[in-house]
This record gives C-alpha cells, structure tokens and sequence, in this order.
C-alpha cells in the first residue's frame, strides 16, 4: 500500500523540515523557559545544600538570613557549639557585592564568609575546579567560574587586595549570582567595618566606633540521634534566637524568596506552551488546507477516508517528532550562553514531547475534520 | 438492462428554494449502452457538470432515478450508504485538468485506487502498468506530474480512470486544456478504449469536432436531455 504521508513529506521535504525546525526552535524556547525555572529553583538550594546543617541560627523574629536581614555575635558559635546534641556548629556571612575585572566591568557576586579553621567546610570538594579552598585568615578568595576571575588574579575590594586561590564550578546563591569565598574575618570588614572619615565623624558625634564582631547566621550539626526542633526549642528559649531546620531554610527560600519570580516564569512557559500549541494546530491547519484540492479529488475518486485522515495524522506526529528533536537541539546548543542557571532535565524534555503529540494528534483532528467536511464535488469545474 | 450501462429516468435537480430556485435538469431521461462513447454537450452553465456529478453519485439528484449497470443506485433517495464504494467499484473520473496527486508518481497515481481493494500490490501494478503502456506512457512510471505535458498527464488521469476496471467513465471536458492534435489523440485513446475493454463513457465537451469518434450525443435542451446517434463516418 502507497504510504501517502512519506510520498507527500518526500516531494515537500526541505519545507517541511523548514516547518519542523520553526516549531522546533519554539519548543526549544519553551525548553529553556522550563530550564530557567528549574534553575531558579535549583540555585536556590545549592547553597543551603553545600553547608549542609542541621539547623540555622538567626538573630530573633527573623527570617533571615536569605529573606530577611540577621544579625548576631560570633561568639555565638561558641554557645551554640556547648549546647546538647550539637555537633559543630560555625558562623557565617552572606553578602551581595560588585566586584571589578581587569576591564574595570562590573561583576556582581554573592560573597560567603566562613572561617577556613573552623568546624565547616563551605566549599565541597565536588564544586572545586582549580586551586584550592582558602587557607589563611586573609585576602584570600575563591571564586565562581562564571565571575571570569583566573586563578592568581589579584581583585582589589576596599582597601585591601585579594588573590584567587580557587575556582569552583555552578557554586551560586539565591539570586543566581555567582559565589565568591572569603575568610570570615575579611568578610566582617567588608559587611560591618566602618572607614576611617567614619569612624572620626563617630567620635565628634560622642560615639564610640570599634570593629564589630557580627556575623548573619550561625549553623550547627546535630549529634546522632537528637532532632532538629528540639534542639531548635532549646535554643530559642535559652538564646532568645531564631532557629530554623534545613527544610524550614528551603521552605523559606522557595516560598518567600523565590515564589513570585518562580510563578511568574511558571505562568510565562504555561503561556507559551499554549501558544506553541496554537501554533502547531495551525501550520497542520494551513497544510491539509494546501492539500484540499488533491484531497476532493482523492475523495471524489473513491479513496476512503481512513486512508486521507491517516495522512493527516502521520504527517502531524512526524512533524511533532522532528520539532521534538530540533527543540532539544536547539536548546542544547544555546543553554550555555544565558547569564543565568538553565537547567534541561530529560523528563522535562518527555513532558513536553508528551504535550507535543496530544497538542499534534488534536491539531491533526482538525485537519482531519477539514478532510471529512471537504466536498468531492469541488473537484470538478464548471 | 442487459446491455444498458447507465439508465437515467425523470432525473431532475434544482438549487435553492423560493425566488431563486433554478431548475437545472427537467426531467432528463436517457441510456447509454456498455461500450458506447457518448458525448454530452449543451451552452455552458446548462447543467452538463450537474448532470454529470449526479450520475458519478456525487451530487444527490432532487427527484428521478439512476441505474449504473443493473444496480438502481438512485430512486427519490440514494439507495446506499456508502455512495463513494459505488465509485470506487464502478466509476472512473477524467476531468477538464488532469489533477493528478502532485506528490505521487504517475505510477502511484493511476494504482491508488485499485490498491485500496482486496486486490494483490503485485496484481494492481502490473496491471497499471499495461494501462500506461497502452496509452504511451511506458517510459514514465517513475516521473512525477510535473516532469510531464499536459497531453501526457491527461493520458495519466485516463489510465488513473481505467485502473479500478469501471464499468463507466465520466469524463469533465478531457481535451479542454489540450491543443486540437492533442485533443484528438486523447478522443481517439477514450474511443479505443470503449471498444476494447467494453467501457462506457459519457464526456463533456464544447468541441464539436471531437463529436465523429462518438457514438451517441446527448444534448442538454432547456433542462432535458436530448439523444441523437451518430453514424459512422458521420462528420457532425
């Protein structure tokens, strides 16, 4: 039997891989879409995940300290560390900054203070790339990839120059930015030291200005065997602080810092999505609609109609396939260049072939009702 | 009936309804018998495209009746569901262009139909093409519509029409589109076939040089059908 949906692909072949490729690059930006909102998601949590505590300390009535500003004393760790079922426990800074490259052009980064002799180690060996992590208590600084900082280049922030020990890979914060490592006593400096003209207008004022010893959070492990939010009760009664879990921390970054952004990405790929679908149902529409006139003779002749409607469908679940395959392509191929995390996930990806072929097989329903309605009669002139 | 391939009785057709009702056919009442090559003429906009859709069970007449071979097809109502496996199994159409498939071969284009039956591929194709063959068109299995005259696709769309072995060809004004050496050529070709594989058919035409090679005429008349006989050698 006469296949008429290959004979027909065969004698409009580079048109309808044109066509393909069309709706390919369409389902390749809706791939991306998916894959920046899967990003957002994802770099919310890298850096909850590469601390790994148990639990999160934060100055009292805080969200903090990725939603809402925190602040404690250092010497806090030590209070924490003597509480019962804490393992280890260290404390932290976190700190959006810009940072300049050799050009002078801005690099916007999310500085990580923690202390490079203390109980956590920030950076996973996973993440590093190159170098090493920090060593000594000062100017040192490991940096993400994307900043475009090399190793041993010298970055000047404030008064002081800091040389790149390291370089980690997909190490970003919240936002997106990517991380920068310093010790935690440069990251006071730059969080909460004052400058000289300061600190003489203090003086004249009858204040008294001095290096302060604050930190945004304090994290600390649990021993085997003790759970989170009793330990957390304990702390928050006795230290009059704030304390949340791990999960508690996600739940936080993903419902209050990132919900709108995520929904508002979310709501834009549904959109796209739906018009991607239009889209298809009317290049299958114009194309049995190009086809009409050999379709009433078909039909005037005696071919029967499963045979047409067979056309219709095969021709529209092929062009769906190939704008699958061309949609993955293209997405694979410019991911790479956007500023920000795009994360493409295989099931994302058979999510949206699955939409694909019901969007095609609908499409194709109305090509086939065209087929059906269309009268043999229009065959003949006159 | 033995010898009677299309009997049509009373077969009337009007459009619309009220002021602008127009009566096309009145009362058309004719024969054609198996083998017989049988022009219809008549002015144009006179009704022989009506005239012809509703013998190929396409257009439903408003009242009459129809008989393709011994079968009453038409009687006030069509008398089966399915109209277009009467002509799958008993029609064959040529039109005033050739409108061929554009994206299948000439071969695919004249075994499409016939493939749609119980019949063997292998039967089907062979068959398609000794049709090509006999109509001067064994070297053009492989070409497509496009590579070919017009002369040489309306010879494709006869053998499209000779494929599922009708009993009657309808044929739309076939040498329109062809100069008048063409024209004839394609006439004779239908003429020999009527002979040969005992094949009505009824063709339009303006051309009243091409009317010699028939055997009846079928005059449309102020709606009704008049019949007149050619005899041979007759140069009408």
């Amino acid at each position: 039997m006469i296949n008429l949906a290959y004979k027909d692909i065969q004698h409009t072949f580079s048109k309808f891989v044109i066509t393909a490729m069309g709706v390919g690059m369409l389902l390749g930006i809706v791939l991306i879409m998916i894959g920046v909102y899967r990003g957002m998601v994802e770099d919310a949590k890298v850096l909850l995940n590469d601390v790994n505590a148990d639990v999160w300390v934060v100055q009292q009535y805080t969200l903090g300290p990725f939603a809402e500003s925190s602040r404690l004393y250092q010497d806090l760790q030590d209070s924490i560390k003597v509480i019962e079922g804490v393992d280890k426990a260290a404390a932290l800074t976190f700190q959006g900054m810009q940072l300049f490259d050799k050009q002078g052009h801005a690099v916007r980064v999310y500085t990580v203070g923690y202390d490079p002799r203390g109980d956590f180690q920030i950076i996973p060996d996973s993440a590093l790339i190159e170098g090493r992590v920090l060593r000594e208590s000062h100017y040192e600084m490991v940096v993400t990839d994307k900043t475009g900082f090399a190793l041993g280049e010298k970055i000047k922030v404030g008064r002081n120059i800091f040389t790149v020990v390291g370089i980690t890979q997909g190490t970003v914060s919240s936002g997106g930015d990517p991380i920068v490592y310093v010790s935690l006593k440069d990251a006071q400096i730059m969080q909460f030291s004052y400058s000289n003209p300061r600190i003489r207008n203090d003086r004249a004022r009858g204040l008294e200005s001095k290096d302060s010893q604050l930190v945004n959070v304090v994290v600390a492990t649990l021993k085997p065997g003790y759970a989170a939010d009793q330990v957390a009760q304990k702390m928050e009664r006795w230290k009059h602080l704030t304390v949340y879990s791990q999960a508690e921390q996600i739940q936080i970054l993903s419902k209050n810092v990132i919900e709108r952004s995520s929904k508002q990405i979310g709501l834009f790929t549904l959109i796209l999505v739906l018009v991607s679908s239009i889209i298809i149902g009317l290049i299958i529409y114009t194309m049995t609609l190009e086809k009409i006139k050999e379709i009433s003779i078909m039909k005037l002749i005696g071919i029967p109609n499963f045979l047409i409607t067979k056309m219709i469908i095969q021709e529209t679940i092929l062009l769906g396939l190939i704008a699958f395959v061309f949609g993955n392509l293209f997405a694979q191929l410019i991911y790479s260049n956007f500023p920000k995390r795009v994360l493409l996930e295989w099931p994302d990806s058979f999510t949206l072939l699955a939409v694909i072929i019901v969007t095609s097989f609908l499409s194709s329903l109305i090509g086939v009702y065209k087929v059906l309605k269309a009268d043999p009669a229009q065959a003949i002139g006159g | 009936m033995d010898n009677i391939s299309i009997k049509v009785e009373n077969l009337e057709k009007t459009f619309g309804e009220g002021e602008s009702r127009v009566e096309v056919i009145k009362g058309a009442s004719f024969e054609v018998n198996k083998g017989e090559l049988v022009a219809l003429i008549a002015p144009s906009g006179a009704g022989k495209s009506t005239l012809l859709m509703m013998i190929g069970c396409v257009l439903e007449p408003t009242s009459g009746k129809i008989w393709l071979g011994e079968e009453l097809v038409y009687d006030k109502k069509w008398l089966t569901k399915d109209a277009r496996k009467i002509r799958r199994e008993k029609l064959g159409f040529i039109f005033q262009a050739h409108y061929l498939i554009p994206f299948l071969n000439v071969l695919d284009n004249v075994s499409l139909l016939p493939l749609t039956s119980s019949e063997k591929e292998e039967v089907v194709r062979d068959r398609s093409k000794d049709i090509l063959r006999f109509l001067g068109l064994g070297e053009k299995f492989n070409a497509k519509p496009s590579e070919l005259s017009g002369g040489q696709n309306q010879r494709v769309a006869i053998a499209r029409a000779l494929a599922n072995q009708p009993q009657i060809i309808l044929a739309d004004e076939p040498t329109a589109a062809l100069d008048i050496e063409r024209a004839h050529s394609v006439v004779k070709m239908l003429k020999e076939v009527t002979k040969t594989q005992g094949v009505s058919i009824i063709m339009v035409t303006h051309d009243e040089r091409l009317l010699g090679y028939c055997d009846k005429i079928l005059k449309i008349v102020a709606g009704k059908v008049e019949t007149s006989h050619v005899t041979e050698g007759e140069v009408v």
